[in-house]
């Protein structure tokens, strides 16, 4: 678990499916998140939850407790030494950073405790603008462009290939400043007072 | 020279046909040889019964054959998607011999590809080493991704490239070459 002000970030619950399937019937998003406009039903969501995935990751809002978003650690490749990652965001909290800061909790937590060298992502055209900042200062990188690799609502559309090298998360000031924050939070106890 | 005798220095022809379930020994033998740069089997090991459930799971293949009838390569398409793309994937024993078969007949496995399944983009993933297998079509390819220093072969990292073919560069290409040809 990693805490901030803001956040806390923890593994995924089985109480917690409810919440993610809810967040992932925005039909705003159906079409570019990984069901592509196939959720499947609830009584079959944690099969396809899970496929390929090796770990799932909640972002929590402190303030209201509620689930804000997740990241899924998938397609882990321990002989090459890399993984990809994909990161959703509710629709009520996009634009809030909160699951941004989920994705600096989920660097650390991914590079501290898997054999990992690399993390990839792929971005629709529409949604890479969340790692602009990030490649604007350096923690990520573009690693290529897939031209129109995929058909969205009947529009052709680019696919870039984003990507997160250990050394230099571990060395940029991004992450100095984000272990900085969390060590001012106080660790929670095992228990709820 | 007597009537009937082949010159020295001619190149054999190499042909391909369909693969078949009868071909998997070959396949594994091929995978090993080269490990790990067929890295859709290499990438979890070699352990047998995993790589033929692997095999098992691809749609279509060919098996190119030097002018003995032995088989030296193999071709496979794979992740053929609903989005009109698929993922080339070839790859020849060892051998200067295998490897100048398999180019030989690179474009007609190519033109086949393009006929069976009118991919709009076709992909090819490489590791940077990887012998060049393309011949005279390798020209046509641009290279779209550039993983840096994916893999340890042999204690060396090495790049992996994702190069892709469009069906408007096959086409133009197919029929300049076939005007040429008449």
């Amino acid at each position: 678990m990693i805490m901030t002000s803001r956040i806390v970030f923890r593994p995924v619950l089985p109480e917690d499916y409810p919440r993610l399937y809810e967040m992932e019937s925005d039909p705003a998003t159906s079409l570019t998140w990984r069901y592509r406009g196939h959720l499947p039903p609830i009584e079959e969501y944690e099969w396809a939850l899970w496929r390929q995935t090796q770990q799932i990751m909640v972002v929590e809002g402190r303030s209201t407790g509620t689930i804000v978003g997740y990241l899924q650690l998938h397609d882990t490749d321990l002989r090459a030494g890399n993984a990809s990652f994909s990161l959703y965001s509710g629709p009520e909290h996009r634009g809030s950073g909160l699951v941004m800061e989920g994705l600096m909790a989920f660097c650390e937590w991914a590079f501290g405790n898997w054999p990992i060298r690399w993390l990839y992502a792929h971005s629709f055209e529409h949604n890479v603008g969340a790692f602009e900042s990030g490649l604007r200062r350096g923690e990520a990188v573009r690693l290529g462009v897939l031209r129109e690799r995929m058909v969205v609502d009947g529009e052709l559309t680019d696919v870039h290939v984003i990507g997160i090298e250990r050394d230099a998360w571990l060395a940029s000031p991004l992450r100095r400043r984000f272990n900085q924050l969390r060590a001012r939070q106080p660790e929670p106890g095992p228990f709820p007072s | 020279m007597s009537s009937g005798e082949q010159p020295i220095d001619q190149p054999e022809v190499a042909t391909w046909r369909l693969a078949e379930a009868t071909d998997v020994p070959f396949v594994y033998r091929l995978v090993t040889q080269i490990d790990p740069r067929w890295y859709r089997f290499s990438r979890h090991g070699l352990e047998p019964s995993a790589m033929i459930e692997l095999m098992g799971s691809i749609a279509a293949g060919a098996i190119v054959q030097d002018a003995a009838g032995q088989p030296v390569a193999c071709a496979i398409l794979t992740d053929s998607s609903e989005s009109g793309t698929g993922t080339f994937e070839y790859y020849a024993l060892p051998t200067a011999h295998a490897q100048q078969c398999a180019t030989q007949v690179v474009s007609e496995l190519l033109g086949a590809v393009f006929v069976a399944s009118s991919p709009r983009r076709l992909y090819v993933e490489r590791f940077e080493n990887d012998p060049v297998l393309l011949g005279d079509v390798a020209h046509l390819f641009t290279t779209e991704v550039v993983l840096p220093d994916f893999l340890s072969i042999d204690g060396v990292y090495e790049t992996r490239a994702t190069l892709v073919l469009t069906a408007e560069a096959w086409r133009e290409w197919s029929e300049t070459s076939a005007e040429v040809t008449q």
